[in-house]
């Protein structure tokens, strides 16, 4: 039967490279998949992109592809990656540019594009498109005007089209995760674009490997003490058969484990009904999927159904949604809760003498409850307790009012309540930005694809 | 002593816009099915309280023994807006391990 060998490269930006490396020197693969973007991803790019327009990818791609190259190119694995973000083809130029100093000519890198609905958004509004908020119900005009990006997750059509003309490295922005392993499943394996059982069952592999290590023994809750060198973590080498079915591997002689309860876990993370998997290219059926160990560190994947494609793709927008002022400050024994309680009032109080404007405040206390705060858990009440460090955290409207959380917090170090440490340095303000998933009919996008060959 | 969900099953949790997903795999098959009768959204939604806006779906994937739970308005307007530390639902999972079951 035929079949095709897929890693996974990277699962987001700011991923160790190292895994990648190792795959490439002693893993038998094909294809090199690498996912850089997340919700937020896009929203930093875009921004990017709009101060320095050659900017707007995901720039640890060229460190990445400098480790991998050399190798990749002496074996013929091709790479798949959406580094491009905002910007693919600036990614790309700086790609060929890479592929130019390190000798590898005739090379063909590929981009992929028509994700990028920015320009298209009010036309599209005039001629009927609602962009409703589909969590919320809400409409685009309430935030129309703090819209910085709009990307459609576009499917694997273009990834296929870009291998179709022999591309060795195929950029693309917001393609979905999944399409950057069902481009070269139905390139390699011949499925048509309206197979909806082999896309189904391909989509559903490819979610179980598209997050890297947390296939392989990262993060896994169910015995994390058996993984033996997690700091040198294989990550996930697939075999997908023509029938669908596959067999999840890692790095030889790389650390975690390849397990049925490891590939569990990724396969519920991030998962809403598991039997209605909406991508672009299909709807996947993975409620009655079957694991089994067929050897060490060896899963295999079957029983995974699909459905015709929705006709319509999910959007996400990007907008701007205000500031993030954040502070912390420590008390120590004697009496570390009532103080940091007064230290809280007193912050509170020279807050309003500023005449500060928030949308929203939390406290949380760290080492107690700062993954769960107030909601469901009230600050330990130990007079004993040998320190405390307390989290406030406020949605502002501008920078400047974000600014005076951690100003108004500085004074607690000699005027207030005794024994105040730990405040550290003014941390940078961070932008929010709010996302707005919306859809589109299908229709009404077009994929381009352009390769260009490595000359001298 | 009392029997927690932790003693039947591990997880892993993680976010999609507001929704905080929670994943469930039981150790066992007879596990599996103390988590069917038990761990009922209504029980969950209760467990996490305030945490929780939303409404709380659950849904089965009755071949590897795991329960999937979509929990909607979880992170304080989603990973991007959220103030709280664990504004992507990381570890959401660790706070429904914790739940106490009944006896049976």
């Amino acid at each position: 039967m035929k079949s095709v060998k897929l890693g996974t490269g990277l699962a987001f930006w700011g991923d160790s490279l190292r895994p990648a490396i190792d795959m490439v020197e002693r893993a038998d693969i094909q294809y090199l998949c690498c996912d850089h973007l997340a919700e937020l991803t896009m929203s930093i790019l875009s921004k990017q992109k709009s101060r320095k327009p050659d900017l707007g990818y995901t720039t640890d791609i060229i460190p990445f592809l400098r480790g991998v190259l050399p190798k990749c190119y002496e074996r013929g694995i091709k790479i798949i990656s959406n580094a491009g973000g905002s910007n693919p083809e600036a990614c790309a130029k700086k790609v060929i540019e890479l592929c130019r100093e390190l000798g590898l000519h005739g090379m063909k890198v590929a981009t992929v594009t028509g994700d990028d609905i920015m320009d298209r958004v009010d036309g599209l509004l005039e001629d009927g498109i609602e962009f409703a908020n589909t969590d919320t119900g809400q409409q685009l005009a309430d935030i129309r005007d703090k819209v910085t990006q709009a990307n459609v997750y576009i499917g694997c059509d273009g990834i296929v089209e870009a291998l179709e003309q022999d591309a060795d490295i195929v950029i693309c922005g917001r393609v979905t995760d999944a399409a950057l392993y069902l481009g070269p499943m139905r390139h390699e394996l011949g499925w048509a674009a309206d197979d909806w059982q082999s896309l189904g069952a391909g989509t559903g592999v490819a979610h179980c490997i598209e997050c890297g290590g947390q296939a392989s023994g990262g993060l896994y809750s169910g015995g994390w003490q058996d993984m033996s060198n997690l700091s040198s973590l294989g990550y996930p080498v697939t075999e997908v058969f023509e029938n669908g079915e596959a067999t999840l591997s890692k790095t030889p002689q790389s650390g975690g484990s390849v397990t049925v309860g490891t590939v569990s876990e990724q396969l519920v993370y991030e998962v809403l009904d598991p039997a209605n998997y909406l991508t672009a290219d299909v709807v996947s059926d993975v409620s009655q999927i079957k694991l089994e160990q067929v050897g060490p560190d060896q899963v295999h994947i079957h029983n995974v159904k699909g459905k015709p494609a929705p006709a319509t793709l999910k959007v996400n927008m990007g907008y701007r949604a205000g500031f993030v002022g954040e502070t912390q400050f420590t008390y120590t024994w004697p009496d570390a809760i009532k103080k940091a309680k007064a230290g809280l009032e007193f912050l509170n109080e020279r807050l309003a003498q500023v005449d500060f404007k928030a949308s929203a405040t939390r406290v949380e206390y760290v080492g107690h409850n700062s993954m769960w705060g107030p909601e469901v858990s009230d600050p330990p009440d130990d007079p004993e307790i040998e320190e405390i460090v307390v989290r406030f955290a406020a949605r502002c409207p501008t920078k400047e009012e974000a600014q005076k959380v951690f100003t108004e917090s500085v004074p607690l170090y000699n005027n207030g309540p005794a024994g105040a440490s730990g405040i550290g340095t003014r941390p940078p303000i961070k932008e929010l930005y709010g996302i707005w998933p919306c859809l589109i009919p299908r229709e009404l996008i077009t994929i381009k694809t352009t390769v260009t060959e490595v000359t001298a | 002593m009392t029997l927690r969900v932790w003693d039947l099953a591990h997880g892993r949790s993680g976010d999609k816009g507001d929704i905080c997903n929670i994943g469930l795999i039981a150790r066992s098959d007879e596990a599996y099915r103390t988590l069917c009768r038990q761990v009922t959204s209504e029980r969950l939604r209760d467990h996490f309280g305030e945490l929780i806006k939303g409404d709380v779906d659950r849904y089965e994937l009755p071949n590897i023994n795991a329960l999937n739970f979509v929990c909607k308005g979880a992170l304080d307007g989603g990973g991007t807006l959220s103030l709280r530390s664990d504004h992507l639902g990381k570890v959401m999972y660790t706070w429904l391990l914790r739940m106490e079951l009944d006896d049976e």
